[in-house]
């Protein structure tokens, strides 16, 4: 039985090393440190402030322009991409020829790093030597380029970028919602005489109810951490415009560690 | 009238899927066929595609901007992560799923829970930490073991894989005297196959493409800079005005592995993805 029980632990230690030393004490070290001022990397001992940090954080203009931000840039996200994942779903879930292939390529952001990503996006939206910029000029769509990575457009552009990297994604979610809806449901209201819209509105939407749970837990989840690509696109500039409370958390130099510290730990409050 | 409608909702449809389809292929083309302009080209040319195709730029890429290196860096640390997270996950998933144990639930929670908040990059700090003290913070092995983490992603997935197989293959295999080692390596591993191989596609994929945990834990050596962090960093040096061609080759470097990675196992990323959420 002693032997029974070693062995069991014995096959686990490798998993509970890793998650001891990457999750669990992280997460306590963070918490910790939401109640001590931290002197940086290799400093004295820490000491207690109690809830000094937070309370500077909550004086802090920057912070509150970073939930505003981050509540923007995720509603934002939100809302566009869950309609476009879903209308996406409904049409390419048709076994029609070249639905797959279709699929196959909205998936593709999904698989590419953001970070690399964002760097090309960069380019693109480039106020003067940017594609984007030269095409619209061209086709006469506005007479002076647009500074998309200014003070207006800026966040904007984040939003562009992440419904490009996230649509697929909620796709092939939707996808799966829809092929789990018996095609008898959806033919007997055929039968009784509803059209398409009535069909999705009374059988479609209502039965994808359990995915739609998922999909939006991962969508809140995911646009509150989102941080790769504001990092290289914008690097939460200018003057602040797009830093979220993630990217806050970075500690750029300019930004005390425990004050960004304690941010991060309201956005984990605010997720839950 | 039924039918002329049908007919435009349907050719409304293809309208919006196509604008999608070009939405999404359109910043990987840029990249791509960007990556063979002169710099000149890129920051002045509407022109989609190069007059001359500039292959040397490429050249100038892995030798002048040393990517031969940060390639075989993204090469060696993605397949590690592969291997230790395969490892460790279906290890931790078999005996989830199959055993009990002082303090599974407990860890089961913490597991689950930590799959869903993010902490962000502040947790790299303690991370750094803890690996400067082990005297790890200046080799590849722990920036390998800050890439695999915590796994709870794929130890969950692994059990809800396991929980699908009948027990009494198990059970029989104890009566005939096999050990829990035996029984994992010749009765369930052969079976788990199918989403062990999902593990390793997710952990090679977030290995090939993080930035931010590689950008810090190679802080202290430039050296073990994967592809992905490389080619950021070009747009920080001094002349990256003068670098688009250079950006944009480094970009492709990076971004074709994973794609052709996808243009074979594109059904086991979709089926993966969902096999995680239909159960979840």
């Amino acid at each position: 039985m002693i032997y029974d029980n070693l062995r069991t632990y014995s096959l686990l230690l490798p998993n509970l090393i890793l998650f001891l030393a990457f999750s669990a004490y992280p997460v306590i070290w963070t918490l910790k440190y939401v109640f001590y001022r931290y002197g940086g990397y290799g400093s004295s001992v820490p000491k207690f402030v109690g809830l000094e940090n937070i309370l500077r954080v909550f004086r802090d203009d920057i912070y509150w322009k970073a939930v505003k931000n981050t509540f923007v840039y995720a509603g934002a996200k939100i809302l566009f991409i869950i309609p476009l994942a879903f209308l996406l779903a409904l049409f390419l879930n048709r076994p029609a020829k070249g639905n797959g292939l279709l699929q196959g390529i909205i998936f593709v952001p999904t698989i590419m790093s953001a970070a690399v990503m964002g760097l090309v996006f960069y380019l693109l939206f480039n106020v003067y030597n940017g594609q984007i910029n030269q095409y619209l000029l061209h086709m006469g769509i506005v007479t002076r380029p647009v500074n998309w990575l200014g003070k207006e457009h800026a966040m904007q552009t984040l939003i562009i970028t992440a419904v490009w990297g996230g649509v697929g994604n909620y796709m092939v979610y939707f996808i799966a919602g829809l092929q789990q809806i018996s095609e008898e449901a959806l033919e007997s209201a055929r039968i009784d005489g509803a059209n398409r819209i009535q069909t999705m509105w009374y059988i479609t939407i209502p039965m994808l109810g359990p995915i739609l749970k998922i999909i939006l837990m991962l969508s809140i989840t995911s646009a509150f951490s989102d941080m790769s690509s504001i990092m290289v696109l914008t690097e939460g500039g200018p003057t602040n415009e797009t830093m979220v409370m993630v990217s806050f958390s970075r500690c750029l130099p300019a930004v005390p560690l425990h004050r960004s510290m304690v941010m991060v730990r309201q956005s984990v409050l605010s997720l839950q | 009238m039924s039918k002329a409608k049908n007919r435009a909702a349907l050719a409304g449809s293809y309208l919006f899927v196509g604008i999608m389809a070009i939405f999404t292929v359109y910043p990987i083309l840029y990249t791509i066929v960007g990556s063979f302009k002169t710099n000149g080209e890129l920051t002045r040319g509407e022109h989609f595609f190069p007059e001359i195709w500039h292959f040397e730029n490429f050249v100038q890429a892995f030798i002048q901007a040393d990517f031969i290196k940060y390639t075989g860096n993204s090469f060696v640390v993605s397949l590690a992560v592969l291997a230790v997270a395969v490892f460790t996950a279906s290890l931790a998933g078999y005996v989830f799923a199959r055993k009990e144990f002082v303090g599974k639930k407990l860890w089961l929670v913490m597991h689950t829970g930590l799959m869903f908040i993010a902490l962000g990059s502040v947790t790299l700090y303690p991370i750094y930490e803890l690996l400067a003290k082990m005297n790890l913070n200046k080799s590849i092995v722990g920036l390998i073991l800050a890439l695999v983490g915590g796994q709870s992603t794929n130890v969950l997935l692994t059990m809800g894989f396991v929980k699908s197989i009948p027990k009494e293959l198990d059970e029989s295999a104890t009566i005939d005297g096999c050990t829990i080692y035996g029984i994992f390596f010749q009765i369930i591993l052969p079976l788990i196959k199918p989403i062990l191989a999902v593990v390793a596609l997710f952990s090679f994929r977030h290995a090939w493409n993080d930035y931010i945990t590689t950008l810090i834990m190679s802080i202290s050596l430039p050296k073990l800079r994967t592809l992905t962090v490389a080619v950021v960093q070009l747009k920080y040096s001094v002349n990256a005005a003068a670098e688009w061609h250079i950006m944009l080759a480094g970009a492709t470097i990076a971004i074709v592995p994973i794609l052709i990675v996808y243009a074979f196992c594109h059904k086991l990323f979709i089926g993966g993805l969902t096999a995680g959420a239909v159960k979840g």
